[in-house]
């Protein structure tokens, strides 16, 4: 758990990161929220939170009596989401870091294609 | 779902009568071990006694025996488990959620029930002694003439009277030393004595003594003994008013 | 969510010393509820008040909706564990167990007999003879098994090894996420329980100087680094909790800061940092100049 951002975002993007992997398939249950609390360590109300957020969004849906499901169509929404912000999130610091360090567009582009080959 | 109970409020003061004798041990067991040490330390003594009394004497030591204060342990005993007994479950009620008023309730009843119980015990014991002819030995312990003599009524009595008075003093003391703790305890000592010289005094100067003992003697055994219930109802309500605003320390 | 606890400029004192200061916070329904405090501070004292085994000099706590001294109906759904909690002489746990129910309506036996598993109690040993982390154990087992609407432990996990502990908070979890209720949790280890937390309230030198949702207080601090008058620039004018310097550096702490904050910071490149809710409360506990 990291310090700086809270609990319930935390578990949410949790989810989240599992979702896209494909280990919570698109139409499954996904734990309770008190399964979440236990697993996580963290209190049932912000661990329903968490959820409630991913429900408020569209990405989960409730079914009374049942439990939590993962939408359809979750998985790929999640990856467009997270596309628009990948500029943002990872290449706006990378960019920096490497102007800080004096490193090149080139020699940007060639570390990118070295490491991709690995 | 939290669900707000509210059992009948008896209850709690029969949760707190029970946790006083929850540990049978100490206020069974330990007691009445002694108990039988004691009696049988006493028997070895008069064994030895007769032994070494010509036969000429021996009505005399039967006499003499009389005066055994033997069993007058038993009394000091309860007032200490009193003491101890409130000491250590006012804290542990209080935190169970106990009210000041529900747990002297259910205290006066374990002490009562206690007394009952011990009376009875005692009254069984001098039965036996009687039935033995003394142990044996012509030995007394539980008939001693401190409990009033040959019926044995009266002396159930006096021990009941006795035993309550132990108890409620005991409790006295302990509601006054988890209130106060050690310095309470001087203090109610202090109190308590120098209210005997006051009302000694008062007698002397408003009644002078002799009316005093000539109405003592009138009374018969139960009677002088019943006057035992005074003190005891007047422990009992000191214990509950200390302990109405007694709190538990860190 | 109505409120269990409601306390109102509530003070205690003993003597010519302040034990609680004019304290007012509620405690919501079904929540749990952080005590924090340096040891001295008050939170036992105010647990004590509002569970009227002490007796307030003024204000006025209402829990369940009317007050709690000598009152059964509000006291028999509170179950009090105390740190320095004291057994009857020769008692042993199963005396405990066995005594517990009569005062608690809610008690669940089979979950007492799993937390003693759980915690390798020896039920027939006597409490005098237990280790401190035993003892302890005994407390942390009736306050989970009482299941009383209101329950609050008082530090009672001190002596208990870290296992042990997490045991605890795991159970504790596990039980509240089954069976809701209010519970107020006073400790000095703040990071292990930081995520059990609901809501926080810190009390110190008698004071409430916290009272908010954890949410809210995780993640509102930041440490600023740097060099030191890049980082003095930025902390002027700002709520500054404390500052660290070494040779021309410096790590200032501050109580809060918004986006925009961060963005200016890590634009005059100045290093951002988190701030643990034990971090933040000990520079809360010490900046004000704790009066003990």
């Amino acid at each position: 758990m990291d310090e700086s951002r809270p609990i319930f975002v935390q578990i949410a993007e949790q989810i989240e990161n599992d979702i896209i992997s494909g280990a919570l398939a698109e139409e499954s249950q996904v734990p309770s929220t008190n399964e979440f609390a236990a697993f996580y360590r963290i209190n049932p109300a912000t661990a329903g939170k968490g959820v409630n957020l991913l429900v408020d969004n569209g990405i989960l849906y409730k079914k009374r009596g049942i439990g939590m499901f993962v939408t359809a169509g979750a998985q790929q929404r999640l990856r467009g989401e997270r596309k628009d912000r990948f500029a943002d999130e990872y290449l706006s610091p990378l960019i920096e870091e490497a102007a800080k360090l004096g490193i090149t567009s080139d020699e940007l582009i060639a570390l990118i294609r070295k490491g991709d080959g690995k | 779902m939290t669900t707000i109970s509210t059992p009948h409020a008896s209850n709690r003061a029969i949760a707190v009568t029970r946790l006083h004798v929850v540990n049978t041990w100490s206020v069974f067991a330990l007691p009445a071990i002694i108990m039988g040490v004691i009696l049988v330390a006493n028997i070895a003594i008069w064994a030895l006694i007769f032994a070494n009394t010509p036969a000429a004497d021996q009505g005399d030591v039967r006499e003499g025996l009389q005066y055994s204060g033997a069993a007058s342990y038993i009394f000091v005993y309860m007032a200490i488990v009193a003491i101890q007994s409130t000491a250590v479950t006012f804290p542990y009620a209080l935190g169970f959620g106990v009210t000041r008023r529900a747990y002297a309730a259910g205290s006066a009843l374990a002490y009562l029930g206690l007394a009952v119980v011990y009376t009875i015990a005692l009254t069984v014991l001098g039965f036996i002694e009687e039935l033995t002819h003394g142990w044996g030995f012509g030995g007394r312990m539980f008939t001693a003439i401190y409990f009033g003599g040959d019926s044995w009524y009266v002396r159930s009595f006096v021990y009941f009277a006795f035993l309550l008075f132990f108890f409620f003093a005991g409790a006295m003391f302990g509601a006054v030393y988890v209130r106060w703790r050690a310095t309470g305890i001087v203090g109610a000592f202090a109190v308590i004595i120098l209210a005997l010289i006051g009302l000694a005094a008062i007698l002397g100067l408003l009644v002078g003594w002799e009316p005093v003992f000539g109405a003592l003697d009138d009374l018969s055994d139960i009677g002088t003994v019943s006057l035992l219930f005074i003190p005891t109802a007047i422990a009992a309500a000191v214990s509950f008013l200390v302990l109405r605003r007694a709190t538990i320390r860190n | 969510m109505s409120a269990v606890i409601e306390v109102s400029n509530l003070t205690k004192r003993f003597g010519r010393f302040t034990a609680v200061d004019d304290a007012t916070f509620t405690v919501a329904e079904n929540s749990i509820t952080g005590l924090l405090g340096r040891n001295g501070a008050g939170k036992t004292t105010l647990m004590q008040l509002i569970t009227a085994q002490q007796f307030a000099t003024s204000g006025t706590i209402d829990v369940f909706g009317s007050t709690p001294v000598e009152n059964a109906q509000v006291l028999q759904n509170i179950c009090f564990i105390r740190e320095s909690q004291r057994y009857p002489d020769e008692f042993r746990p199963k005396h405990v167990f066995r005594s517990a129910p009569w005062f608690f309506p809610n008690w669940d036996a089979d979950f007492a007999a799993r937390l003693v598993d759980d915690f390798r109690l020896p039920l027939n040993r006597r409490i005098k003879k237990m280790s401190r982390g035993q003892v302890s154990a005994v407390g942390v087992i009736v306050g989970l098994a009482s299941r009383a609407p209101l329950t609050f432990f008082d530090e009672p996990y001190l002596g208990l090894d870290a296992v042990a502990r997490q045991i605890f908070y795991d159970r504790l979890l596990e039980d509240y996420a089954e069976h809701p209720r209010t519970i107020v949790l006073s400790t000095h280890l703040i990071d292990e329980v930081a995520n059990l937390l609901e809501h926080v309230i810190v009390i110190d030198g008698g004071r409430i100087v916290v009272n908010s949702d954890a949410e809210s207080l995780r993640g509102s601090a930041v440490t600023v680094s740097g060099p030191a008058a890049a980082v003095d620039a930025f902390a002027a004018g700002r709520e500054a909790l404390g500052t660290e310097r070494i040779g021309g550096l410096a790590t200032a702490t501050l109580a809060s800061a918004s986006a925009k904050d961060r963005a200016d910071a890590a634009a005059s490149g100045l290093e951002l940092g988190p701030v643990s809710l034990q971090q933040l409360i000990i520079r809360l506990t010490t900046s004000e100049g704790a009066t003990s």
